[in-house]
């Protein structure tokens, strides 16, 4: 192939991957490259980006009724649904790997006066407007990383009595994590260092209905009322 | 839908919120179903994907960035993927080519270029200065999920002739969309 330099070659292997025509291995050879080159992973995604446009060319079309079921029973089938309309999350919280929600706890908030990370420069402040399907915006959070902690706003929600509100990143990951209980007048949330570098542009928080002083798990055990997710302010 | 609206059914999904994917399924099942039906052709095929797809939605929904992408643009992505992955399953997995000589790129197609003018989007705009045969590969490869090996013979080229015309487009496409 003499398509000239390292670059252009890259970004037609991104787009030959972003098109679909590879064969199955050299399609696991490109995914496995963008799990650790980021530079080619941002060339995969600039391709899907622009490519996008050309999603209108799919017609909607009915598929059967019973596919959701399948899905459902796939996912859920093993969990025993909560009773009273409670969160039916169980399956996905006790698929957390044990040591992810060691780390949950591991990583939780200090109240303490703890520094945030000291060395890495200063990084652009982070702003997520946690809200529900047509309604306002409940709760606004924003980081400052120099000092490792969340500014909360509340606006509009306040929970139930003998209930508390538990504030959740999700990281890159996918693994949620407890950032700490949602100060009902607002108020800081000092986060542990190694917590702060896991807040990243576009992760999303949640805020889940807990009981009275959070979450007795390290994990979420009641319904998501408020969502959004960080972006730069 | 909005695409807000999609992105917070998406984050709620993410926390393990089943009435949210539900919601999520409700919104977007004919779409991604129009995906994977479009790549696979065949009703059960593409009904056994989308379950497939689904089941990686409420996976990997806290991987999902608002700033990388719009919430159905991801969405579409993972059933593309997903379908596209199933047809290559039952293809070769290597491109397997043949001794043939390289055919000659035809001259370009002044009208094709004509064509896409004017206040088009960036996308049809830059596929518009690409010639009409290699910008019609292009976009069948993207949304019928063709392999090199049926783009070749729809084009009647040899293999290697088809993967230089392809490769060459996305970098004139890249040139243009970066312009």
């Amino acid at each position: 192939m003499s398509t000239g330099a390292q670059i252009p070659d890259d970004e037609a292997l991104a787009g030959e991957y972003v098109l679909g025509v590879l064969p199955l291995a050299e399609r696991r050879r490109v995914e496995e490259r963008m799990t650790r080159d980021s530079d080619f992973a941002a060339l995969v995604a600039s391709w899907q980006a622009d490519l996008s446009n050309l999603d209108e060319a799919y017609q909607p079309e009915t598929p059967h009724k019973g596919v959701k079921a399948r899905i459902d029973a796939r996912l859920f089938a093993e969990a025993a649904r909560p009773a009273g309309g409670l969160w039916g999350s169980l399956v996905f919280w006790r698929g957390l790997a044990l040591a992810s929600v060691a780390a949950a706890a591991a990583f939780g908030i200090y109240t303490s006066d703890l520094r945030g990370p000291s060395g890495t420069g200063p990084a652009p402040s982070l702003v997520a407007e946690l809200g529900a399907p047509g309604s306002s915006v409940g709760l606004i959070a924003a980081l400052n990383p120099e000092e490792g902690a969340f500014t909360i706003t509340p606006a509009a929600f306040s929970p139930d009595d003998g209930k508390s509100l538990e504030l959740w990143l999700v990281p890159g990951d996918g693994v949620p994590v407890s950032l700490g209980l949602v100060p009902g007048d607002g108020g800081q949330l000092k986060l542990d260092k190694d917590l702060v570098r896991k807040v990243s542009d576009g992760a999303l928080l949640a805020v889940s209905v807990e009981p009275l002083g959070g979450s007795p798990t390290g994990v979420a055990t009641g319904p998501v009322v408020l969502s959004g997710a960080l972006t730069k302010k | 839908m909005s695409q807000e609206l999609l992105s917070g059914l998406i984050a709620r999904t993410a926390l393990g919120d089943r009435k949210a994917f539900s919601a999520l399924y409700d919104q977007t099942n004919a779409k991604l179903f129009g995906v994977a039906l479009r790549i696979l052709k065949d009703r059960a095929q593409a009904e056994d994907a989308i379950q497939e797809v689904y089941v990686r939605i409420w996976r990997r929904a806290g991987s999902f960035r608002v700033d990388q992408a719009s919430a159905m643009a991801w969405l579409v992505t993972i059933a593309r993927n997903q379908a596209i992955d199933l047809i290559r399953s039952r293809q070769p997995a290597t491109l397997e080519y043949d001794d043939a000589p390289d055919v000659a790129d035809a001259s370009p197609d002044p009208e094709a270029q004509a064509l896409m003018s004017g206040e088009a989007r960036r996308i049809d705009r830059c596929l518009g200065e690409l010639e009409e045969n290699k910008a019609a590969a292009v976009v069948a490869a993207y949304v019928e999920g063709l392999s090199y090996q049926e783009l070749a013979d729809r084009n009647a080229v040899p293999l290697n002739t088809m993967r230089t015309w392809l490769r060459r487009s996305l970098i004139k496409l890249r040139e243009c969309l970066n312009r």
